[in-house]
């Protein structure tokens, strides 16, 4: 790219990494500085000027895993939800994505319109009718509350994106799937599907990603039972105190799964962040 | 002729059942839900007062006329919206512009950029509330504390308290400007600023001129989708202030959660996400309909 640049200068060259620097540095602090306080016993963290080098302790994670508020159970609900909210949204998610990619049928201009409007519903729209519903049938509290709410961001998504993975694989391919008199579910499950394995696949990654974050959902139809790890992160907030290095030590496990998901993810990150906006705006 | 017809009928069935499926859902899921939220706008839903619950009518609505946390609430969502949209694709593009002229190590702030991105919005609430913004061990407090400027109660002032969630908003989502903007950039015709360059354009002509037409596409689409995140932000704010202190970072978002959560009046909270839904799609129908205009 340095092409767009003007000849390069050694001074501007300087300057500009320098500031490269200082921007990776904001980005990067919250989780290095997080890390870091997650190996501090709760002296170190108060101290002032803070301190860079210390003695690391495992003590935190102990107490977070093993200690009495550990948050393995949150761990495991979230997990459960994020699996089973990605596993409905690719069984749903795949077809309709398939059919709105390639397939001809009526009103799928509309179809694909009304997809794109439940993406951009605030979930504090959600979230009230859900309460009230829930609480009539004894549904608070359950993982099918929270799966079921979790497809209203998921499914719409990952349709959109999924669309942009089958329109990428060859017209050819599926006619001669066609012509071979394949049958149409035959040439979609062994014809097409394999082509966009990997689209799925960076699908997956980023409906799991989301569910596991989610916090408004789960912290209102959520409870003893089933409470999502991000919920849990209050454990270690109170009035009266912060548990400065359990939170750390908390965050850090919580938050694992998704910096290496994102990170194994990174090269479709764009892609997966901007897809409904670059369908949607009416080309189709 | 007689063929096709069956072909395309074979066609328009086979993605009727691949596709019913998901709509249905999204049907029970997404629009059900919507009208019952409507329903319950109309309707006194107090958890706190069971007894006075029925039918309303307009009430909810005609309240909000004088429930000063209303407004509050409204202005709050324009200044938390207008500013943070503006901060990150102004930083954003200004950022990607700048890397886009460093020969090596791009690829280093890319994967950097991703790291806000992933995180949970409630744990950057919280991180934010402790390890930087806490007073005294809060790194920003220590900072300003070395540059003699003292302490301050970043999250108990209400002032400071709107400017840290705008702020911390803004840290969490300037990535995704940068990164989208960044990959824009890249992919633009670099002959076309050879041309200019011989012609003799400076730097902020070539960037009026040649740079801005050709990414504005991508500057509204991120424009879009940036305001539709900042109108349903709730967990970092609901993490670092809660709303507070008092309501001053209670954006209409919030207020309605609360209204609904805290205080129990499910009803005016339904009547709060009505007007919050109304605001969401009024704002994007606009801003899909500018998009297609100026193409």
């Amino acid at each position: 790219m340095t092409t767009i640049a003007a000849p390069p200068r050694s001074g501007r060259t300087v300057a500009l990494y320098a500031l490269a620097g200082a921007v990776l540095a904001v980005w990067a602090f919250p989780v290095v500085w997080g890390l870091l306080t997650s190996f501090k016993t709760e002296r170190d963290v108060l101290a002032y000027p803070p301190v860079w080098i210390f003695t690391p302790t495992l003590v935190n994670y102990r107490d977070v895993l093993f200690g009495a508020s550990s948050i393995v159970p949150n761990l495991f609900s979230s997990l459960v939800v994020a699996s089973f909210a990605t596993a409905l949204t690719l069984v749903f998610g795949i077809p309709a994505a398939y059919a709105m990619a390639r397939l001809r049928f009526p009103a799928k201009r509309t179809a694909g319109f009304y997809v794109l409007a439940t993406q951009m519903l605030p979930p504090v729209g959600l979230i009230i009718p859900y309460y009230l519903a829930l609480q009539k049938v004894g549904g608070l509290d359950t993982y099918a509350g929270l799966v079921v709410i979790d497809l209203t961001f998921s499914l719409p998504f990952a349709i959109w994106l999924l669309v942009s993975y089958f329109e990428d694989v060859p017209v050819e391919m599926e006619e001669a799937a066609l012509l071979d008199r394949a049958g149409r579910l035959r040439a979609l499950w062994h014809v097409i599907l394999p082509q966009v394995r990997g689209g799925i696949a960076v699908t997956t990654i980023f409906v799991f990603l989301n569910a596991w974050n989610e916090f408004m959902f789960a912290v209102v139809l959520g409870g003893n039972r089933v409470r999502p790890v991000t919920v849990a992160m209050f454990n270690f907030i109170s009035v009266e105190q912060t548990q400065w290095a359990r939170l750390a030590a908390g965050a850090m496990l919580a938050m694992a799964p998704v910096i290496l998901l994102g990170l194994f993810a990174q090269r479709h990150i764009v892609k997966g962040l901007t897809v409904g906006a670059v369908k949607g705006g009416g080309r189709r | 002729m007689h063929a096709g017809r069956t072909f395309e009928q074979q066609e328009r069935s086979f993605a009727l059942a691949l596709l019913v499926p998901a709509l249905a859902v999204l049907v029970v899921t997404t629009t059900a839900p919507l009208v019952y939220l409507g329903w319950s706008s109309l309707h006194r839903i107090d958890l706190g007062m069971p007894w006075l619950s029925g039918f309303a009518g307009a009430d909810n609505f005609a309240k909000m006329g004088s429930d000063p946390r209303f407004w509050n609430s409204l202005l709050l969502t324009a200044i938390y919206t207008a500013t943070t949209v503006v901060l990150q694709v102004a930083v954003g593009l200004a950022l990607a512009l700048l890397v886009l002229q460093i020969p090596k190590g791009q690829g280093l702030l890319r994967v950097a950029a991703i790291l806000p991105i992933v995180l949970a919005p409630v744990v950057v609430g919280l991180f934010w509330r402790t390890l930087v913004l806490a007073p005294d061990v809060g790194l920003v407090d220590m900072v300003t504390r070395a540059l003699g400027l003292g302490s301050h109660n970043w999250l108990g002032d209400p002032q400071l308290a709107l400017i840290s969630v705008i702020a911390i908003h803004t840290w969490q989502w300037t990535p995704f400007a940068f990164l989208v903007l960044l990959a824009t950039l890249s992919t633009l015709p670099p002959d076309v600023y050879e041309a200019a360059r011989l012609d003799r354009a400076d730097a902020w002509q070539r960037f009026r001129h040649l740079t801005l037409p050709l990414i504005r596409p991508a500057v509204v689409m991120v424009v879009i989708l940036r305001t539709m995140t900042a109108l349903s932000a709730f967990a970092a704010i609901f993490a670092a202030t809660g709303g507070g202190p008092g309501s001053a970072t209670e954006i209409l978002n919030l207020y309605a959660y609360r209204t609904s959560f805290s205080e129990l009046n499910l009803g005016y909270g339904a009547s709060l996400a009505v007007v919050l839904l109304a605001i969401t799609m009024a704002i994007s129908y606009a801003m899909f309909r500018l998009r297609r205009a100026r193409r």
